[in-house]
């Protein structure tokens, strides 16, 4: 490394002798005779083809010039490839600088598809429409789905809260959809997802953003005076699950219902 | 802050002094946040009280009758905001350890488990 850089500092001053005003050949050559007694032990051996006939014509001589292999395993590249190693290093070094700015660009301010799949990746939800005027609020079915958020599972049916741990990208009365459904039953029938069922959909409202009560984490090392207290308060999210779809529910029972209102028209009738 | 649609937390009161310096924070909060906030929730009532002497503090009124306070002493506007929305996000209910993350009333579909049962 420290060859390289002698090299480096003998090249540029090579060129910023070549691109002087007064170019004189003789302190060229007195530079490139120290050079070369070193140049020979590491694989630069292209300044030796260097002939300093004219300033233009020492950057043609570079790329003309073949490999010579070491048996160090570095690419033995013309001093211009050095060159073009070390912009090259500038640039990765200015590649990360960048690509960390734009990562933080991109945690700052996310685009609505980058939080979408974020979502879908993590709590495997899709944000839908906020609630309107929907009748989404339906009486209880006898139908359960396990469902998946984040890395808990819950047994859910229609009209259950779940408490879940804070889903960023979603309000208060929002409807979501939770994808990731593993499995799901009925009192005829049970579905069984391997793992995941790709047609089922369990829908769900956000009722609350809120702090869980505080938990107080006591440290003590007993004897060596060591004693640490620290709260902490879990953000959750609450979800009431609405709809299950993706099997067949069992009908309502009417008939009972019809069975007693013609019951009652009938004694009223006959009272009548 | 809903339950099955309805919006729970009723009015929220910015309680502030105009002479003290604990409500240096609120005061910027009311002229630069507060706008935002009562745009995003246009259901709730927001009210700014003027109480001297005293410290500032938010207060939630929500419809279980609950009262929550939240005391915004010396806090930046920016640390003001998320406790309002911490507010109007939340249901009025007790904060309670939680006993189940999952709260059912119909726990069993296909029938409770028991050691007799026959498949």
């Amino acid at each position: 490394m420290a060859n390289r850089r002698c090299i480096q500092t003998l090249i540029s001053r090579c060129f910023s002798i070549s691109h002087s005003p007064n170019p004189s050949p003789y302190p060229i050559l007195k530079t490139l005779t120290i050079a070369p007694h070193f140049l020979l032990q590491t694989e630069y051996s292209t300044v030796q083809s260097l002939t300093p006939t004219d300033p233009g014509k020492i950057c043609s001589a570079f790329p003309s010039f073949s490999r010579h292999h070491c048996s160090d395993n570095r690419t033995s590249m013309g001093s211009i490839d050095n060159d073009g190693d070390e912009e090259e290093e500038e640039e990765e070094d200015d590649d990360d600088d960048k690509s960390e700015d734009e990562e933080r660009v991109h945690l700052s301010g996310k685009s609505d598809e980058q939080k979408a799949e974020e979502a879908a990746e993590i709590g495997y939800k899709v944000i839908g429409p906020l609630e309107e005027s929907d009748r989404v609020f339906k009486p209880y079915e006898p139908v359960f789905a396990v469902v998946q958020v984040g890395s808990h599972q819950f047994k859910v049916s229609n009209g259950d809260s779940i408490f879940v741990e804070k889903l960023k990208y979603c309000d208060v009365n929002d409807k979501l959809i939770l994808n990731l459904v593993l499995m799901l039953g009925s009192t005829a029938q049970t579905i069984i997802g391997r793992p995941v069922l790709p047609d089922a959909a369990v829908h769900a409202v956000v009722e609350e953003h809120a702090l869980d009560a505080k938990v107080i984490i006591f440290k003590k090392k007993r004897r060596k005076n060591y004693r640490r207290t620290k709260g902490h308060r879990q953000e959750l999210t609450k979800l009431r699950i609405t709809d299950i779809q993706g099997i067949a529910k069992p009908e309502p029972i009417p008939s009972m219902k019809t069975e007693k209102r013609a019951t009652k028209v009938e004694k009223t009738a006959v009272s009548a | 802050m809903a339950l099955r649609g309805v919006w729970q937390l009723n009015k929220l009161i910015v309680s502030y002094c105009d002479w003290g310096g604990s409500s240096r924070g609120v005061r910027a909060f009311m002229e630069s946040h507060l706008p935002a906030f009562k745009e995003i929730s246009p259901q709730l009532e927001v009210v700014t009280e003027l109480n001297r002497g005293q410290h500032p503090y938010l207060k939630g009124l929500y419809r279980n009758k609950n009262e929550r306070v939240v005391s915004v002493k010396n806090m930046t506007p920016e640390d003001i905001l998320p406790c309002a929305t911490r507010l109007r996000n939340s249901l009025g209910r007790k904060v309670v350890k939680l006993k189940t993350r999952h709260v059912t009333k119909h726990p069993s579909v296909q029938g409770t488990w028991t050691t007799e049962l026959k498949m």
